[in-house]
């Protein structure tokens, strides 16, 4: 100990006997304890009172604000340090209370603390209590804290607390070693912050921790056992307890080496870590995590579905084990392994599925690694998916693959030449493709669309995906009802945005209206149809902009059109759409010949202006007529709503079986 | 004095800035971004209107929805309760954004959104939580 500069006073009263001692120092230190501006006053008249005001009680890092502290030196003698505030890095107290009182038990003193205290930064003052015996050889014997209560308007944390100074020989060391040993339970705790995003209820549980010096450092354990209630931390949600997390280590300044983590969760699996932790630079010098056997479903519940709540990942099914295992070095990955074994995912929209998934993706960042995965089968929206087997090779932060099949119904998408990679931060790629035919009828069935004959065959060429666009170099092909249809000029620009752009050409060549007619039973028109869609423009997936020609070629085939077929026209026209039947004898006839039939639109907007085959006073040809018997089909509303030439078709084809001729 | 007449003066800045953008800027424009923005908000209130009613979530002044008090909701409704004012809050930016900009105006934003923030409080139905002067109180 160590006192500076002391002056003692005498109060002597009027009978010339001394009622008082004053004694004041600058300062007094002890150990780590340092009262600055001390000003003890003895009361000689009851013998048993001290009362000491200081400027400034510094307990370690903590500073009491003008302390006063009461000493009652009878038989059973109190301590009480009262103080206006207390200043520490994290924490501020104010009103703070250390009561030592030995009116109970002569050896055994109780030890009060009471404060209302709040975290830096936070505006809610919470009151602390705890009450601990302290031990007759209180630096070799376990302090029994009970009654802990920290609460304020969100929170209610009961705990009570044991803490056993301990002295234990080391390995190969001579001396003990002093150390600690910490258990604290915690009992239906509840709390919460301000905005609700962290919070608990019911929390029940165990921490356990004890440390030991060694020559260099500090060697620790800890054990969190978690074994009821729920906990929110944003965007994660746990439930029902059932955690437990083992963590031992050695701390260096300013090295904090977690040399054993393991976290095991109830229908998960357990967690196994390593890492080295700066605690000046708060860096990750090093991590190493490795999960082997854990359960997919769990897995997925707990830490993948918060993260992805919104994405198409977001409400899935899954099932099956994972080995999953990540090294890093200042929080930069140097590896990773995810294996994958018999898993099974189903969207619960039904968008996609696969069953009996695996998959092998290894990653490191010195050297290209070979990844593998496949599935049995699967789905996407009603299309079946056969089974699949990918290899690629992926390199840091790109992956590539010359070959990728994927087969579909009765046939198959052929990808060649894939890349992909990360460049700032966004995503960059290009595929070529090719396709196995794939038949109509297959297709058709999948979609439940009437059953079409022909078969979609054709290939891809370049596609590449850059700055938030979708960008096709050359002609697409497809060959559908005996023609071709392609499309050129391809460009969607934020497909996976708010509003998705979208531009492209398509054209139609040797169509064969026959087939179409037949599958959408539309009546019968026989010949060939062509057309072409310029400058189609989607936004939002809806037509804002075309010039659309749809049709009937000119050659040397037989041109007929069913009486029905007429109707449908007739119906499609819209308001103002007169088929010139000379209904009292045509409608004896089934079909009639045509020269041609057609329909164009302008969009702009939401408005289509229409236009046929050739133009007529008020309005334009779209069936014209030739031979005998013929007929003529005229529209004559020009500008149509988008809306209305959708229903119409909608119209067309849902009401098909009811056509009445008069 | 002096408080009460910063008040109108205020009061009048407030008026001419709203009177302005009501006779400049169209705020019921139509554009593809600004429809899909509305539509996916119209679907979205279906969710928070039950948190607009016990007082969980409530409208401020600026425009915005926030978290009011979280403790109505359980724990496990906390994640998705985050996630449904975080996208309304970022369909709001756009909406301003998209009405902006389809007035040919994106400079107009902050305006729009402050006549936007009159509206939403306007249209509140009685018993949900509003935000005045970094207040709520239940309207």
């Amino acid at each position: 100990m160590r006192i500076c500069w002391m002056i003692v006073c005498l109060w002597i009263t009027h009978v010339h006997a001394v009622t008082h001692i004053s004694v004041s120092a600058d300062s007094i230190s002890y150990d780590n304890i340092v009262l600055q501006q001390p000003r003890a006053k003895l009361d000689l008249q009851s013998g048993q009172q001290v009362k000491v005001d200081a400027a400034r009680l510094q307990i370690g890092a903590a500073t009491l604000d003008k302390p006063q502290i009461f000493l009652n030196v009878s038989r059973h003698p109190t301590l009480l340090v009262t103080s206006s505030a207390l200043q520490s890095e994290h924490y501020q107290a104010r009103n703070p209370t250390i009561l030592l009182d030995y009116r109970t038990h002569p050896t055994q003193p109780i030890l009060s603390l009471d404060a209302e205290i709040k975290a830096t930064g936070d505006e809610i003052w919470g009151t602390f209590h705890l009450r601990c015996l302290v031990p007759p050889q209180a630096s070799l014997q376990t302090w029994q804290c009970h009654d802990g209560l920290y609460q304020d308007v969100r929170s209610h944390i009961p705990f009570h607390v044991q803490v056993t100074p301990t002295l234990k020989s080391a390995a190969g060391a001579t001396s003990l070693a002093r150390g600690m040993e910490v258990m604290l339970n915690v009992n239906q705790a509840r709390f919460s912050d301000a905005a609700g995003l962290h919070a608990g209820e019911n929390l029940t549980g165990q921490i356990r921790l004890s440390a030991y010096e060694q020559a260099d450092g500090w060697r620790w354990k800890g054990l969190f056992h978690w074994t009821q209630g729920e906990l929110f931390w944003q965007p994660f949600y746990f439930a029902e307890g059932g955690k437990r997390f083992e963590i031992s280590g050695f701390y260096q300044a300013p090295y904090l080496d977690i040399e054993q983590a393991q976290l095991s969760l109830d229908g998960v699996g357990t967690l196994h870590s390593k890492s080295r932790i700066n605690l000046v630079s708060k860096d990750f010098e090093l991590l190493t995590v490795n999960a082997t056997d854990v359960d997919f479903n769990g897995v997925y519940k707990a830490f993948i579905q918060p993260l992805v709540a919104k994405s198409v990942f977001g409400s899935l099914n899954v099932s099956g084990k994972a080995d999953w295992s990540f090294e890093a070095k200042g929080l930069q990955p140097l590896k990773f392994n995810l294996h994958i074994i018999d898993a099974s995912v189903e969207d619960q929209n039904g968008k996609f599925g696969f069953s009996h998934f695996n998959a092998n993706i290894p990653w490191d960042y010195e050297r290209p690694q070979q990844i593998s995965m496949g599935y049995q089968s699967g789905h996407v929206l009603q299309i079946p998916l056969g089974e699949t087997k990918w290899q690629a090779e992926v390199n840091r932060f790109s992956i590539t693959a010359p070959q990728l099949r994927l087969p579909l119904l009765d046939g198959a998408l052929d990808f060649q030449d894939f890349s992909a990679a990360w460049i700032n931060q966004s995503m960059v790629w290009h595929v070529k493709m090719d396709m196995q035919p794939i038949s109509m009828r297959s297709f058709s069935q999948a979609l439940g669309w009437p059953e079409m004959r022909g078969q979609i065959d054709g290939e891809i060429p370049l596609v590449t995906y850059a700055n938030h666009a979708l960008r096709m170099t050359g002609e697409m092909q497809f060959k559908l009802f005996n023609g071709k249809v392609g499309m050129s000029d391809l460009e969607i620009v934020d497909p996976l945005g708010a509003v998705p752009k979208l531009h492209a050409n398509f054209n139609m060549r040797d169509i064969d209206l026959g087939e179409i007619t037949r599958t959408f039973n539309f009546g019968s028109i026989s010949g060939k149809l062509e057309g072409d869609v310029r400058h189609l423009r989607l936004q939002n997936w809806k037509p804002v902009y075309m010039d659309a020609v749809i049709q009937t070629a000119d050659g040397p085939f037989e041109k007929k059109i069913s009486q029905r077929a007429v109707e449908n026209i007739t119906a499609l026209g819209g308001e103002g759409t007169a088929a010139a039947l000379q209904r009292t004898f045509l409608r004896f006839f089934k079909e009639f010949g045509y020269e041609k039939i057609g329909l164009r639109c302008e969009l702009r907007g939401d408005i289509c202006k229409m236009g046929g085959v050739e133009n007529v006073p008020d309005g334009f040809v779209i069936v014209k007529g030739q031979g005998v018997p013929a007929v003529n089909v005229n529209g004559y509303t020009q500008y149509v709503s988008w809306k209305d030439v959708l229903s119409r078709m909608q119209r067309v084809t849902d009401s098909n079986s009811k056509i009445i001729i008069k | 004095m002096t408080r009460y007449i910063a008040g109108v003066f205020l009061a009048f800045c407030f008026m001419a800035a709203f009177s302005h953008a009501q006779a400049a800027a169209d705020l019921n424009v139509n554009t593809p971004a600004v429809a899909a923005v509305k539509a996916a908000m119209q679907a979205r209130h279906a969710q928070l209107s039950a948190y607009y009613q016990s007082g969980a979530v409530g409208l401020t002044v600026e425009g915005f929805v926030a978290v009011k008090d979280a403790s109505l909701v359980p724990l496990s409704q906390r994640g998705a309760l985050a996630g449904l004012v975080n996208d309304e809050n970022t369909d709001r930016t756009h909406l301003y954004q998209g009405i902006a900009a389809a007035n040919g105006h994106p400079e107009w934003e902050g305006e729009i959104q402050r006549i936007f923030a009159l509206r939403w409080i306007d249209k509140a139905q009685s018993g949900w939580f509003v935000q005045r002067e970094g207040q709520w109180s239940r309207k």
